[in-house]
């Protein structure tokens, strides 16, 4: 019994300090009405009734006060509604002014035609034929023109009118605050009405003045508003996590053109000029012209027969006007290819992430425009098995530790593969390919080291690791997905 | 990539072991497995392997890859005796034929089914939606030899397949749905190929449609083969590709004599491969003997010759080796991906960022600072959004696409502002401020280089705000610049800056212009910026270079 009754004097105490001197200052106010509307408290108080409703919210929180709010719903005529009240709705007052018929273009006439006629025909009131308004019978008094006199006389009539706009709903809200036994017996208790300091100022702090000030409690209990800070877009955050493992591996970045001739997009990749990829199909052509570079006649002989490696070419002639057609990059590999040939010395490492275009249309899971990865490795020396050792220990920074490899088909490398990551809950998920480019593209392209490659669509592992299931949320954001979307989460999207 | 069904009895038969070590081992031998269903697994195998897409095709590579057959598989042809001739006329037209005869065939209902699926993959991966090549399969009982592929007539007729009356070619182009389909392949030519009998039966049309006489049904037993198509190498792969699978059905090959060329010869092609060169593209130790093992498995034949060759035989149905690397492929995929141990190179290099992507980090930065969220609208636009929206005139420099795929994406942006305007439209329901950011490219003339821009949505957007955020990002990026009263129509006349430096305008920011709130359906003010990054890659007056 004790112990109880230690436990409610501390609990009051507690509730004490936490209250505002408004709160306190209401409490006391309403302890003497017991029940009343938000105006009696605003005159006491000296504040707007707005005021006092926000601090009986916050006694009711505490359990100190109770707040009733009450909805009513009146009408009132709008002004047409009022016009038409005294002489008769449109419909009403047209129909008065002809006897049996009319013609139609004399009725036009009448400055209330354009709205009464068209409600005339609606209820039924008139005919018209052959450009002749005729009445049809008595045109009974309606329930809308009951309600037009009388508000209340009829609810389908109110119903009628307020669709038409002539009579107007309004919510009225009241509110009744009443204080509670819990907040009767804070007030017996006595409450301290000392003056509260919000924010200190200058003068108290450097005065020491604040030493004798009250400082106004704040409660923890309560969630702050929420702001949201400046962000980098999360998709951005793993395209930048991304970059910066490449740049600890010690890969040189490529940044260049979307516009690329299918020579660099293409013909220097020994895809061939009847592939599929190469149609107006699949891929944005452009009409821009780019001229072959100096040496482009090796990349023709490859195509045409091999170019004296152990290939037989793809046979046939290869045209160098089809070559010189630009695109929007279909793929980065165009701007990888090029700078392997512009620096032929080994050893070369270098990564692009960067748009690729294809000329898909845009749903969940397409769109025509998507960030791929891409690394390459050029050395003397390297081989297929390097290419799988480069790819386990990017997918491992990527945090992904387990990495299988399977056969693939890319028709620029030979051997091809295709890394699958093992995620829980999916199993093993396909995320990108690789392999060694094929000889017809190095020599080609005058590289004496065997060059190794690998590409990723990040959109795909955006969608896996951000949990996304519709693409087009990463290029059309909706702001609030971002502001929501934490920092940490876009980074462990993006690697350990 | 095609998409084949590999019924389980069937393959169980072909193959010669169970179901679940096939579909065990299938994904390592180079093959997505779609579906796997109650009696069949539906299953996607690459572009570059066509001789994969029949059930008999893939039984015969799982044999080697399995370890139950190995070697080079044989095929027996014996000559028929018909003649096939090409007329010279198609030269410029369609001028490959080729042609065999397969008999004891047995047929039933869902075999029709799967070689028309065959014919069907084949047209797409090797045929090129029929131009390079195209199929046809006939009732040899139903006709006549010799037969003839001739430039003929287009007012010629005859009954074409799933049509019951009598078509001109002209007609079939017009009127029949594979007609309409294919048209254009023929269309540009005067006159058009078919192939007769000898009593000038039509048996097809090709690339378009045979006819109804020699429709393959499950009486049929002997069959006429014909491939027609502009590249000698592709059709001659398809006839092989076909044969072959016939015969590991059982069937016979014969050849056809063909304008004095026996066909098919079904006989493999042989290269001379190095194990050196072998070892040195997959980097695992291999001797001649190993090598000639692991290719073996791939059906391929092979012999050592002494300690760094390897004589190979091709199996005249791969129509993917083109290079020694393909075949060093193959011994890989033997051996097992899994089987070969990854590995890191000891080559020391250093990471070095490209300055375009520096610079776009610190615009990141900065306008992060600012408290604007960053947005990463598409490059693809359209002139709406672009000029009109924005009151601009049409920039002379905008790059079209040929041909865009849809009305709202017809142009690559030639600026970035419009893009974040239309990222505030999806957005207005949303919380008031809204301070939005993109960095990134975009082109004029073809040529590509970058931009940063800004939008504030609020009811105290205005010149002020955007003028601070535009003098940040400039004297933090090291501009030596000055603001010009500006004339961009997008922008409140008196309310909009030009950002200057030496004299070039490199930028432009104010309040947007009413009409240009309206017609992105805002209802509050917004101020804007845009910089052209080029002013910052090229300046001289900035300190450090990245």
């Amino acid at each position: 019994m004790e112990q109880t009754k230690i436990q409610t004097q501390t609990l009051t105490q507690t509730l004490t300090q936490t209250l505002t001197l408004n709160e306190k200052r209401l409490l006391i106010a309403l302890n003497s009405l017991k029940q009343t509307g938000p105006g009696p408290l605003a005159e006491e108080l000296a504040t707007t009734e707005e005021a006092v409703i926000q601090y009986a919210h916050l006694c009711a929180g505490k359990g100190l006060a109770a707040v009733d709010r009450d909805v009513a719903v009146a009408y009132h005529l709008t002004g047409e509604g009022e016009t038409y009240a005294q002489n008769g709705l449109p419909e009403r007052q047209l129909l008065d002014s002809f006897e049996e018929r009319i013609p139609m273009k004399e009725l036009q006439q009448h400055p209330l035609a354009r709205i009464g006629i068209g409600w005339m025909r609606k209820k039924g009131w008139v005919t018209i034929k052959g450009g002749i308004v005729e009445k049809a019978g008595d045109a009974p008094r309606g329930e809308d023109e009951a309600a037009l006199q009388d508000l209340s006389a009829s609810k389908k009539g109110l119903q009628m009118l307020i669709k038409r706009g002539l009579i107007a709903e309004e919510e009225s809200v009241s509110h009744t605050i009443r204080i509670t036994p819990e907040g009767e017996a804070m007030v017996a208790a006595g409450l301290d009405l000392a003056e509260e300091v919000g924010t200190l100022s200058r003068e108290q702090i450097i005065s020491g003045e604040w030493k004798n000030l009250k400082l106004r409690r704040y409660s923890v209990s309560t969630l702050p508003r929420r702001v949201f800070p400046g962000k980098i877009h999360p998709y951005q955050q793993l395209l930048t996590e991304m970059r910066r493992i490449l740049l600890n591996m010690g890969f040189t970045e490529i940044y260049g053109d979307v516009v690329q001739s299918s020579f660099w997009n293409f013909d220097a990749l020994f895809q061939p000029q009847d592939h599929p990829a190469r149609e107006m199909q699949d891929t944005f052509f452009i009409d821009v012209r780019r001229e072959c570079p100096e040496g482009w006649e090796k990349v023709r002989d490859m195509h045409e027969q091999g170019g004296g490696t152990s290939s037989t070419g793809w046979g046939g002639a290869w045209s160098r006007d089809t070559a010189e057609g630009c695109v929007l990059r279909t793929h980065t590999t165009g701007l990888t290819i090029k700078h392997l040939h512009d620096n032929p010395e080994p050893p070369v490492k270098a990564f692009s992430i960067g748009r690729a275009y294809r000329r898909e249309a845009i749903d969940p899971t397409h769109t025509p425009e998507f960030e791929q990865l891409e690394g390459v490795v050029m050395d003397e020396g390297v081989t297929f098995r390097h290419l799988l050792g480069f790819l386990k220990e990017f997918y491992r920074q990527m945090g992904f530790d387990d990495v299988r490899f399977r056969p693939g088909y890319f028709p620029y490398t030979e051997p091809s593969v295709e890394p699958e990551v093992w995620v829980d809950g999916l199993g093993w998920v396909e995320l990108g390919g690789a392999g060694v480019f094929r000889e017809e593209v190095t020599v080609a392209n005058g590289l004496a080291c065997p060059v190794l490659a690998w590409g990723l669509g990040i959109s795909r592992l955006a969608m896996l690791r951000m949990n996304l299931k519709d693409l087009r949320l990463l290029y059309r954001s909706d702001v609030d997905w971002v502001r929501e979307y934490p920092l940490a989460d876009a980074h462990r999207a993006g690697g350990r | 990539m095609p998409i084949i069904t590999l019924p389980y009895e069937y393959l169980e038969t072909l193959v010669g072991t169970d179901r679940e070590t096939i579909l065990a081992r299938i994904p390592m031998f180079g093959a997505d497995i779609e579906r796997i269903e109650e009696d069949h697994a539906d299953v996607e195998f690459f572009a570059n392997r066509p001789d994969l897409y029949s059930t008999e095709g893939v039984a015969r590579a799982l044999r080697g890859f399995l370890d139950i057959e190995t070697g080079l598989p044989s095929y027996e042809v014996a000559p028929s005796g018909i003649e096939f001739s090409v007329d010279p006329g198609l030269a410029a037209i369609r001028p490959y034929l080729g042609s065999a005869v397969i008999r004891n065939v047995r047929l039933d209902e869902d075999s029709i089914v799967s070689l028309m699926g065959l014919q069907e993959a084949l047209h797409w991966a090797v045929g090129r939606g029929r131009k390079k090549v195209a199929i046809g399969i006939h009732d040899l009982a139903r006709i006549t030899p010799p037969f003839r592929y001739f430039a003929a007539d287009p007012a010629t007729a005859f009954v074409p397949l799933d049509f019951d009356r009598e078509m001109t070619l002209d007609g079939i182009l017009a009127d029949h749905p594979k007609g309409r389909d294919y048209a254009h392949i023929v269309q540009a030519y005067p006159r058009y190929p078919l192939i007769v009998d000898a009593h000038d039966q039509v048996l097809s049309f090709p690339p378009i449609i045979n006819g109804e006489l020699t429709r393959v049904t499950t009486e049929t037993t002997d069959i006429l083969l014909d491939t027609t198509g502009t590249d000698r190498r592709a059709v001659m792969t398809v006839v092989n590709i076909i044969c072959t699978a016939f015969a590991e059905m059982g069937a016979t090959i014969e050849s056809v004599h063909v304008d004095g060329e026996e066909m098919p010869s079904l006989a493999p092609s042989e290269r001379t491969i190095s194990v050196a060169e072998c070892r040195k593209l997959l980097g695992i130790d291999l001797s001649a003997e190993d090598l000639a093992a692991l290719l073996e498995k791939m059906r391929f034949g092979a012999v050592p010759e002494g300690a760094d060759s390897v004589h190979i035989q091709i199996p005249c149905y791969r129509a993917d080796i083109m290079h020694d690397w393909d075949v060093f492929e193959d011994a890989a995929i033997a051996c097992g991906y899994g089987a070969i141990e990854p590995a890191l190179p000891r080559t020391f290099t250093v990471g070095k960022e490209h300055p375009v992507t520096r610079v776009m980090d610190l615009v990141r930065t900065l306008m992060v600072g600012l408290g604007f969220q960053e947005m990463m609208p598409f490059t693809l636009t359209n002139e709406r959004i672009l000029f009109a929206n924005m009151r601009r005139k049409k920039d002379p420099a905008v790059l079209q696409l040929m041909r865009p795929i849809s009305e709202e994406q017809t142009v690559v942006r030639t600026a970035i502002l419009p893009m974040l305007a239309e990222i505030l439209q999806f957005n207005v329901h949303r919380e008031l401020p809204m301070r939005l950011f993109a960095v990134g490219d975009v082109v004029q003339e073809a040529a590509t280089h970058q931009h940063a821009a800004a939008v504030s949505m609020h009811p105290d957007a205005d010149f002020s705000e955007i003028f601070a955020a535009a003098d940040v990002l400039c004297r933090e990026l090291g501009l030596a610049y000055s603001v010009a009263e500006s004339d961009d129509p997008a922008f409140i006349p008196g309310r909009r800056g030009d950002i200057q430096v030496e004299g070039a305008t490199v930028g432009v920011f104010g309040e947007l212009h009413p009409d240009v709130l309206g017609a992105f359906e805002f209802d509050q003010p917004v101020s804007a910026l845009e910089l052209d990054l080029r002013a910052v890659l090229q300046s001289p007056s900035r300190r450090d270079t990245p």
